[in-house]
Order: structure tokens, then C-alpha cells, then sequence
């Protein structure tokens, strides 16, 4: 069934997340799902957002809910912020009428209605349930087996999980199960699903470095070709962010590309790096790219 | 050097009734998010898990203390409710479902219509009033995405946002913040 696709912010305006967009439209062509992008979509008024005024963070979100509830639409978003987003409009519509209510006013005036039946669902938990591995698998064209990478899960796809509803988030398997078709190695390591700070970002500078400073020390310990993220602020951190904490804590030989999730699925099913947006990204995505390219067909 | 501020530094100074509001955690638990507060047991797993206390000396436990005893200028105006990264961890390990980034979310929001919001916040906030994203559209990111064989970015829908901010609220805050900072 066709699914209405909220980008979020992010993704179609930041040089190293349009990639992001390219390949998750990619991949859901390749495996048949059909999109329409929700119209003139506004932001999702995420986390941050919710901290200023609940209440209008919800209402915003509502507006694009709204928009794919007109069009008999499940919303779909390669964003993890987003789909927090979008799962705490509708956990609150359920479980406090006041609330609802409020919201229904607001929208009221500006001639819009949310009756709460669209089901947000995150890209990569859809591929995995509504696609699964055995697709991807038929699908893949390309041997991915001589490349190890470090996965993050991120903190908005998974926790809570009695509100975001996918699997435990302490330790998760189904997002490297996908990868594992196409033989890659996503390696297990210390702080894999630990926060990467990047909501404290342009608040509390310091500690947003200190934390993804920790990250990505546990994930360089790994000697792995790359790290994967499925949350836009999770990659901002890691790759924008990296050449800073490069010189703030004397990392020299820190050198990690990051690749968006449906990047690599992308790869695998034989797309070019360069339909995918590979060259945008801060952290050069060269040696990775070349290991993969010169790997073999399956 | 000798600390003179009490706020975000609450173990230098021994509290008194003064700095006590007894009604605070009701009228916490009373707001939605809020009503997993009465159920902390202050038993350290939130703070356990915290990755902002794993780089710094940050409690979420110690923030859960302050508010149930009640220290309502103090926690309000201090910079421990601004700290959280919202990742969430400690309300997916929390046994008595109290939720503290749902709790924070309360304060923060309190905090941020009597003008103590984070400024940067209200900076993205007001980028967004203004673009409908959080991002400013430019022509580069217009040849990018052309480059790359995308749709033309669509424009939000501004009028509809900038309605739904001015009657739910938003406006209100951003406005009680920014009249803050050209006071001082």
C-alpha cells in the first residue's frame, strides 16, 4: 500500500543528509513500494520543540498527520526524530482527552482535522517487518561481505519502546539482520546504542562534544570501514561533527566515513555511489566506496 | 574559588524553608508527562544510564530530589533541566515508569514561559516560524538536489504553522524569552 513519506527538516536541506533522501527513495523503488511525499510538509516540532511548549509541538506534528490521513496514507520517515514525533501525537490523543481536545481546537482553526488513524512507521522498521530480509536478500546483487561497519541504532527509532512499539531498545538485532543479507559484518561493541548528544547541539556545546567524542572512540577502538546511522542527527553528530572532536581531543587518526542506512542497501542492490549522494558527506566516503565497489557481483 | 550561586549547586548549601514549595511536585504530576514524578523511589537507575552523567556530574536522581522536596525557583531557573539529551534511556530502565525525560519536558516547558528557556532553542524555534524547517532554503542545496536527480524541494506550508504556533502558544514563549535577553 502506498505510504505518505514525511522528510522531516533535515534530510532534503543539509548537504550531508541528502543522500539520505536519494537513497531511501532508491531502495523503496527497488522493492516496489510506492510514496507520495506529504504535502508541503512543515516540521514535525520534535524533541526540542517539545521542550519549549507540548502542546504546540503536538499540533504542529498533527498538521502533517492530518495531511496523510486526507490522503488514507500510513506515514512513513527515514527520521528518527520524526517518527518520535509523530508516535507521541498519537500516544497522546489516546490517553489524555483533554488534551485531544486542544488539539482538535487548534486545528479547527486552521481548517484542519486529525482523527489519530495513521500509523507512523520508521524506514528501517518497515523494511525489516513489512519487506523483511528474505526480499532484501532475492534483491541483492552485490557482495557486501568483505566490509565490517559499526551500526547505531540511535535513541528515537527505539526508546521508549512501550511508546515507539518496534523491539527492546537494549539490544536490538533486527536492523543488522538486514545488512547480514547482503554478508556485511555490522560489528557488536561498547556504546553501540548509547546517545550520541546531538540534541544538545547549539545548547550545550561541550557536552554534545564529550559525548560523541566518547562514541566514536568506542566505535574507532573497532577498526571498522565505516559507521551507520538511521537518525538524521545521529549522522549529523558523526560526521559533520567528527573533524571537531579530531581537534579537540587529539584524535589523529580518526577517519570514519558515515553512511545513511539506505545508503549501504543501496549499494547492495547495485546503485552508483554517485545516484546515492556518497560525495556529499563531511567524512570522506572514498576508501569504504572503493572496498565495496571493488568486491564482488553475487 | 568560593561558589556564590546556588543554582545547579545545591549540595554547597544546606536547604531551608524558604527555598521549599510543597505544592511543586503536585502541580508537576498534575500535567501531562508529569504523573510518573509521585512514583520515584529515587533508587539511581535513570542517573545509572544517563550519558550526559557519564561525561559530566549530571543526576537526572539528584534533578527528581530537587523537585520532589520541592526546590521550585531553583529548578526552574537552573540550567539541570536543560542538560538532558532526551535519549530516553532512562525511562526505557526506569522500574516505576516515572518517566523523567516525559518530567523534563514539564519543567522545561514551566521554565520556558516564565523566560528561562535554553536560547537555542528558541533560536531553532524561531528559524522555524520564520522557514518552516529548521533549515534556511538556498540555492545551493536547490543545485544539489537537482544534481542528484531529486524533486524540487516543496515549500512548506508557513501560514498554516505560523497559525497553529501563535494559538497554541509558541508565540507566547518566544516572546517571553526574547524580551529576556534585551533586558539584560
Amino acid at each position: 500500500m502506498r505510504k505518505a513519506i514525511a522528510w522531516g527538516c533535515l534530510v532534503p536541506m543539509r548537504r550531508s543528509l541528502l543522500g539520505y533522501e536519494a537513497s531511501t527513495r532508491k531502495v523503496l523503488e527497488h522493492l516496489g513500494v510506492q510514496t507520495t511525499d506529504i504535502p508541503n510538509e512543515t516540521c514535525c516540532a520534535p524533541f526540542w520543540m517539545q521542550s519549549l511548549d507540548l502542546t504546540t509541538s503536538l499540533a504542529m506534528a498533527a498538521r502533517n498527520l492530518a495531511k496523510a490521513e486526507a490522503m488514507g496514507m500510513d506515514l512513513l520517515t527515514p527520521c528518527s526524530g520524526c517518527f518520535h514525533s509523530y508516535k507521541r501525537v498519537n500516544h497522546v490523543m489516546e490517553n489524555y482527552p483533554e488534551m485531544r481536545e486542544r488539539i482538535d481546537e487548534i486545528l479547527r482553526s486552521v481548517r484542519l482535522h486529525y482523527e489519530g488513524t495513521v500509523e507512523p512507521r520508521h524506514l528501517v522498521d518497515f523494511l525489516h517487518k513489512d519487506i523483511g530480509p528474505d526480499k532484501l536478500q532475492q534483491k541483492a546483487t552485490r557482495d557486501l561481505s568483505g566490509i565490517s561497519i559499526g551500526l547505531r541504532y540511535g535513541c528515537h527509532m527505539l526508546k521508549p519502546h512501550e511508546l515507539l512499539n518496534i523491539e527492546y531498545s537494549e539490544r536490538p538485532i533486527f536492523a543488522d539482520e538486514l545488512l547480514e543479507q547482503f554478508g556485511v559484518n555490522s560489528v557488536q561493541y561498547g556504546g553501540r546504542h548509547r546517545c550520541c548528544g546531538g540534541l544538545l547541539r547549539g545548547v550545550q556545546d561541550d557536552i554534545a562534544d564529550r559525548i560523541l567524542h566518547e562514541r566514536l572512540v568506542d566505535v574507532n577502538e573497532q577498526g571498522v570501514d565505516g559507521i551507520v546511522t538511521v537518525c538524521s542527527l545521529c549522522h549529523m553528530q558523526h560526521d559533520m561533527g567528527q573533524r571537531g572532536i579530531k581537534r579537540k581531543f587529539g584524535m589523529d587518526d580518526l577517519e570514519l566515513p558515515v553512511l545513511h542506512y539506505p545508503q549501504l542497501l543501496a549499494l547492495g542492490f547495485g546503485y552508483k555511489p554517485e545516484e546515492l549522494g556518497l560525495d556529499l558527506h563531511t567524512m570522506k566516503t572514498d576508501k569504504i566506496v572503493a572496498k565495496i565497489m571493488g568486491g564482488g557481483k553475487r | 574559588m568560593e561558589q556564590t550561586d546556588k543554582r545547579g549547586y545545591r549540595g554547597d548549601f544546606p536547604v531551608t524553608d524558604d527555598d521549599v514549595d510543597a505544592t511543586f511536585k503536585k502541580e508537576i504530576a498534575s500535567l501531562v508527562g508529569g504523573e510518573g514524578l509521585l512514583r520515584c523511589l529515587k533508587c539511581g537507575a535513570c542517573s545509572g544510564g544517563c550519558p550526559v552523567g557519564s561525561v559530566i556530574d549530571y543526576r537526572p536522581r539528584k534533578v527528581l530530589g530537587n523537585v520532589l522536596l520541592g526546590l521550585k525557583d531553583e529548578v526552574l531557573s537552573s540550567d539541570q533541566i536543560w542538560m538532558c539529551a532526551a535519549c530516553f534511556t532512562c525511562e526505557e530502565r526506569c522500574v516505576q515508569q516515572v518517566n523523567f525525560t516525559d518530567v523534563v519536558t514539564v519543567l522545561r516547558n514551566i521554565a520556558s514561559r516564565e523566560g528561562n528557556a535554553a536560547p537555542g532553542y528558541i533560536k531553532m524555534a524561531e528559524m522555524v516560524r520564520k522557514n518552516g524547517r529548521v533549515s534556511a532554503r538556498t540555492g545551493q542545496v536547490d543545485r544539489m538536489r537537482e544534481e542528484l536527480g531529486l524533486p524540487p524541494l516543496q515549500d512548506p506550508d508557513i501560514e498554516t504553522l505560523q497559525r497553529i504556533m501563535t494559538q497554541a502558544g509558541l508565540d507566547a514563549v518566544i516572546a517571553a524569552n526574547t524580551k529576556e535577553e534585551k533586558s539584560e
